[in-house]
């Protein structure tokens, strides 16, 4: 398999680390928490795509809307019961309290959901690209046939899509200026005369959305089990803070390394070692940390 | 005024005057009695219906070296770690990798026992070092972080390197000194309850004659304000580390422990739901108070002692019965956060919440 291939991979991955790193961090950035427990709002929109895909049945873009709609409605609903009541206690009692209720609904999920996979009924097409110019670097030739499916075209497509309208969002609409605003001084936006309280919901509801339509693009590429997003989130993490947390742009940045990186690294380990691609995108966060832990784009993030 | 203040100052310094002398007196003692038990040919009999008491029990003692020495991070100097797990685990997989004979996965070197637990508590303070090193610098929650992530990739490493740590399976073939010693079941179990109960009460001997002294107020001021305590001369990086090692060696502690009563290591005594326990056994009780930590982990542990009969005439398959107590404990940890945020028996002003 040639390099191109991986890159190929690297992309898709990185497209929906990037639709979910975008979420995470701007409730990051406007709510001030780091939220452990997103990666079950992944697995909730996943669920509710894959149920309405194959139970009612619904066509798969329309499920993938539905799903975004749970996904919304889950994080509002959550948000409004869990951490809303304990804005004020600062980050690390919010931080535990997603770690508490990422257990709970982690479980909860395998208790109604079953322990089993589901797969979301796709009719793929593989596209075959050849005759493309040789990559060679040295003596090694890289790029033998490269293969592209329906499905992968499906999620960069989707990431497209997303960051055009976020980018959109964001610096033509009221909501979009105003999640700005609260991202960059809350006090000062509040004295704007800005409601927080509803640009916080806003941004809990676009984060749930995200949420729901980055569980559905990977189950369409793998599939859908109780342990779909709690096995992403460690990457979601790390290509949030990569980017600089609290960064939306920063993120799909940083979404995109850490995909190429998790892809290319395949490449590198022997047969038998992938399972240690969360170890992977670990080692990039604490390089990170390490070396310039503000992120590529970000606030500061040290205290010392 | 106490019976040792009234007694001749040199004779008055030798007896216990503070809880945390008191506590030795009885680690000591439970030690000897597990001594009783194990070099003589004494031995116990018990109903049956006490197995699982003892081994709750048993269990308890270990995560109580565990909460302790997470308490001294947290608690005392504020430290967010939220890879406990990690600490524990490398003992545990330190003593099984060193100690372990035909270990049927993984590495297992056959050294003696004694060895390979001082090597564990040697290696969980050298990876707490590392982590400290790493992250300590971080803001609380990205400290959580990096500490949480921590965890999860070297459960993935111990999944993933069959080789070295024998994936799922684990390591087994680890010895089990007090087992080989007492000879029969019940004895095991009343002489392992004994002894790890008495280092526990020396662990909290330990830990409290740390934290009242001079040095244990230097922590708590750099849990309550860094840049002041930094603005008097401390430096507090230093503290922070030496803080992070000690709690981090104590959990390597456990861990050998744990391996050495337990005779194999597996990725699946090592998940995050150790972490959760231990946390929420310490924010239950409330952080900073050594005997409150400890309470708080004794209703945790009665708690999943409880769910142990339940499970016996619950409707529900194992497998979901597991589910449905990871939900509750979850929830608990979301309610104590909520509603007593300086636990049951925590002082709220020394922790600066309010309630």
């Amino acid at each position: 398999m040639g390099l191109a291939q991986n890159v190929v991979f690297g992309l898709v991955t990185g497209s929906y680390i990037a639709i979910a790193a975008i979420g995470f961090t701007l409730i990051y950035g406007i709510v001030n928490m780091i939220n452990f427990a997103y990666g079950e709002y992944l697995t909730i929109g996943a669920f509710v795509g894959v149920l309405s895909a194959g139970m009612l049945p619904l066509p798969l873009p329309v499920a993938a809307l539905v799903a975004m709609a749970g996904g919304g409605i889950a994080s509002l609903v959550l948000a409004r019961a869990f951490f809303t009541p304990i804005n004020d206690t600062g980050p690390v009692p919010m931080l535990l309290t997603s770690i508490g209720l990422g257990l709970a609904l982690r479980n909860l999920i395998r208790l109604t959901g079953g322990r089993s996979a589901r797969y979301f009924d796709t009719e793929t097409t593989t596209y075959q690209f050849d005759g493309l110019p040789a990559l060679a670097v040295g003596p090694v030739d890289l790029l033998g046939d490269l293969f592209v499916t329906s499905e992968q075209l499906v999620v960069v497509g989707s990431a497209v899509a997303v960051f055009v309208v976020l980018h959109a969002m964001l610096t033509r609409t009221d909501v979009g200026i105003a999640m700005r605003a609260m991202g960059d001084d809350e006090s000062l936006a509040r004295v704007r005369g800005i409601d927080t309280q509803f640009i916080r919901d806003s941004v809990w509801v676009l984060a749930g959305v995200l949420a729901g339509l980055a569980g559905v693009l990977i189950g369409i590429q793998t599939n859908v089990s109780s342990s779909t997003g709690f096995s992403h989130i460690l990457q979601i993490l790390a290509a949030a803070i990569l980017g600089g947390a609290g960064s939306p742009y920063g993120a799909i940045a940083g979404a995109y390394v850490i995909g190429l990186v998790l892809a290319l690294s395949t490449a590198f380990l022997p047969a038998g070692m992938t399972g240690i691609s969360t170890a992977v995108a670990f080692f990039i966060l604490v390089v990170v940390l390490l070396v310039k832990p503000s992120g590529i784009a970000g606030q500061e993030v040290r205290e010392a | 005024m106490s019976v040792a203040d009234r007694l001749p100052g040199s004779i008055g310094d030798r007896l216990p005057d503070g809880s945390g002398d008191t506590a030795l007196v009885f680690g000591g003692a439970l030690a000897l009695l597990a001594a009783l038990f194990l070099l003589t040919p004494i031995s116990a009999t018990l109903p049956g219906a006490l197995y699982v008491f003892l081994e709750v029990a048993i269990l308890f003692a270990i995560y109580g070296v565990l909460v302790l020495g997470l308490d001294l991070q947290y608690g005392h100097t504020g430290l967010v770690n939220f890879g406990h797990v990690v600490f524990f685990a490398a003992g545990g997989y330190t003593v099984a990798m060193l100690s372990a004979e035909d270990p049927f996965a993984g590495i297992g070197l056959g050294f003696p026992w004694p060895l390979a637990l001082v090597a564990g508590i040697v290696v969980a303070g050298l990876l707490g070092a590392v982590v400290g090193a790493t992250s300590l610098r971080l803001r609380d929650d990205f400290l959580a972080i990096a500490t949480l992530a921590t965890a999860e990739i070297f459960h993935s490493l111990f999944v993933n390197f069959r080789g070295v740590f024998g994936g799922n399976t684990g390591i087994l073939g680890v010895p089990q000194p007090i087992k080989d010693l007492a000879g029969n079941t019940d004895t095991t179990l009343l002489a392992t309850l004994l002894l790890f109960g008495g280092v526990c009460a020396i662990v909290f001997a330990v830990v409290t004659r740390l934290t009242d002294s001079p040095y244990g107020r230097v922590l708590r001021a750099i849990r309550a304000d860094e840049l002041v305590t930094r603005s008097v001369g401390k430096s507090t990086f230093t503290y922070k580390m030496q803080s992070f090692v000690y709690g981090a060696a104590l959990a390597g502690l456990a861990g050998g422990l744990f391996a050495l009563y337990n005779g194999a290591v597996a990725p699946g005594y090592f998940t995050i739901q150790v972490t959760v326990t231990v946390w929420i056994g310490m924010l239950l009780g409330g952080a900073s108070n050594h005997r409150a930590v400890l309470a708080g982990l004794a209703v945790i542990m009665g708690l999943r002692l409880a769910s142990r009969f339940a499970l016996g005439v619950a409707p529900v398959s194992a497998d979901a019965f597991a589910s449905i107590r990871l939900i509750f404990v979850g929830l608990v940890l979301v309610a104590v956060i909520r509603y007593r945020p300086a636990g049951i028996w925590g002082d709220a002003k020394e922790l600066g919440v309010d309630t």
